[in-house]
């Protein structure tokens, strides 16, 4: 009876077929959301260096600019709010505050020659845009692999088995708080 | 004029590398093959069967203890991170890293004033970038960024091992027509004639041996100037800023002088071509610069 044994085995190829596309779906849409809370977890470290830069910065900026004490207080206060913050939300919130606030510091800055040549001063706004700059990264990194994750999900076939591995719910990108979007206002 | 998306320019340039990198792994086996069944016929796929396992032991070798090769022959040095002067190539090259989801590559710097920088290294968690002191210098931020983005994609597309890989099968077919043509050469004359009724296959064996040395370097050329292609689409993916990038080749066209001394070997690694030798145009390992500021302008 070869008929029968070719279509036995025609059944059993497909069935392989099938359960490798499963498990490499399922795998892949594992992996992915793994990135994406990966992802987020190195915004959130280098959030973390930029509030332990602002100290130092202060310390060095306080010798230089003697009537600016309320834009350092700003940055003081916003560090404070952030430390504090126990939810997503204000988390956010404190952390815009905090980068408004900075940037107006090196806005204020700028009329400070002396400042402006110290060497502590350079290497300190050097540190800080480096690391606005990896900030900007991580979240572009965060954003790429929430795009891939919710395609995998939502394109066949990872959309058959999305709900299998209980994932199911596309994820949300990270958008930039109104707040952070306004140019800095800088009053003398 | 038509607009180039970096996704495609990745996509076509993917699928290119692979087909040829197939194509040089067949061209060794083949003179494997050709070498074995004049010498000794019958033995021919024994032969092979022993060949395709070390050509792979010597490659992965190779790869493995390649990077600091590469960094020793170029005078490397290791950047110290707490350096104030180096903080803001440290920065770029942490930032690009995080935008690819890669670990920070290990950083050296070239004491040369040409503006040059390359990667080494077997895959993203053991890789090397290095730069000239020359590019740190000439380079602003936002174009310094976009040649380490180039050099980071390079890391996270697995050119670096790919590269290496190349170099090594380059290396070995060099090796393996030379000692053929040499055993030729000094084979005792009374052997030579007991073997007349294989007249053709020595031949054949010969144009191999002489050909294939040189169908490589060809392939090699072709496949690195693909990969440059490739990791100046992918920097642009990373740093979403065509201009940064295009504006440090036409800065580097400029400046360059082509008198960096390294080896042939290694040369493809390169940003840029870093010798200038008057058989470029065949054997170019780099796109001409032109090109790339061309299709980085019209993303």
């Amino acid at each position: 009876m070869p008929w029968s044994w070719i279509l036995v085995a025609a059944m059993a190829l497909v069935a392989l077929i099938a359960v490798a596309i499963l498990v490499y779906s399922m795998n892949r849409i594992i992996v992915l959301s793994n990135r994406i809370d990966n992802a987020w977890s190195q915004i959130d470290v280098q959030l973390k260096k930029r509030a332990d830069l602002v100290p130092n910065l202060v310390e060095t900026v306080r010798g230089y600019m003697k009537h600016e004490e309320k834009a350092i207080e700003m940055v003081t206060k916003a560090r404070e709010n952030m430390m504090r913050a126990t939810d997503v939300k204000s988390r956010a919130e404190a952390e815009g505050e905090l980068a408004r606030a900075l940037k107006t510091i090196f806005a204020i800055a700028e009329n400070y020659p002396n400042l402006r040549a110290s060497e502590n001063f350079k290497l300190l706004q050097e540190q800080l845009e480096g690391i606005e700059g990896k900030i900007a990264y991580a979240r572009q990194f965060y954003n790429d692999s929430v795009l891939n994750f919710n395609n995998a999900i939502t394109t066949i076939p990872g959309r058959w088995f999305a709900g299998i591995v209980g994932k199911a719910k596309t994820r949300e990108f990270f958008e930039i708080p109104e707040a952070e979007r306004e140019p800095v206002k800088v009053r003398f | 004029m038509k607009r180039v998306s970096f996704y495609d320019q990745i996509a076509k340039n993917r699928r290119n590398s692979a087909l040829l990198s197939l194509a040089v792994f067949s061209i060794l086996l083949s003179l494997v093959y050709s070498i074995s069944s004049i010498f000794a016929p019958g033995l021919s796929l024994g032969f092979l069967a022993l060949a395709t396992p070390t050509v792979l032991a010597y490659a992965y070798l190779t790869y493995n203890y390649g990077d600091g090769i590469v960094l020793a022959a170029t005078r490397a040095r290791r950047v110290d991170e707490g350096d104030p002067r180096y903080v803001h190539l440290v920065n770029v090259v942490e930032g690009l890293s995080i935008a690819a989801g890669i670990p920070k590559p290990k950083i050296y710097l070239i004491e040369s004033d040409e503006m040059n920088a390359f990667a080494t290294g077997k895959d993203p968690a053991h890789a090397s970038i290095a730069v000239t002191t020359g590019l740190l210098r000439g380079l602003r931020r936002d174009e310094l960024e976009g040649v380490i983005g180039h050099e980071i994609s390079h890391v996270r597309n697995y050119d670096i091992r790919f590269a290496t890989l190349v170099a090594v099968m380059v290396g070995l077919v060099a090796i393996l027509s030379d000692m053929f043509l040499r055993s030729l050469w000094y084979a005792p004359r009374g052997e030579r004639r007991g073997r007349r009724d294989l007249g053709p296959l020595i031949l054949v064996g010969i144009l191999l041996a002489i050909f294939a040395p040189i169908a490589v370097r060809l392939v090699q050329a072709a496949i690195s100037r693909r990969r440059e292609f490739l990791a100046d689409a992918s920097s642009v993916e990373l740093t979403r800023y065509p201009p940064g990038l295009a504006n440090a080749l036409e800065k580097i066209m400029k400046a360059n002088k082509g008198d960096m001394k390294v080896s042939e070997a290694i040369s493809h690694l390169f940003f840029v071509d870093p010798t200038r030798s008057p058989l470029d145009g065949l054997y170019a390992t780099h796109p001409d610069i032109r090109e790339r500021i061309r299709i980085l302008r019209s993303m």
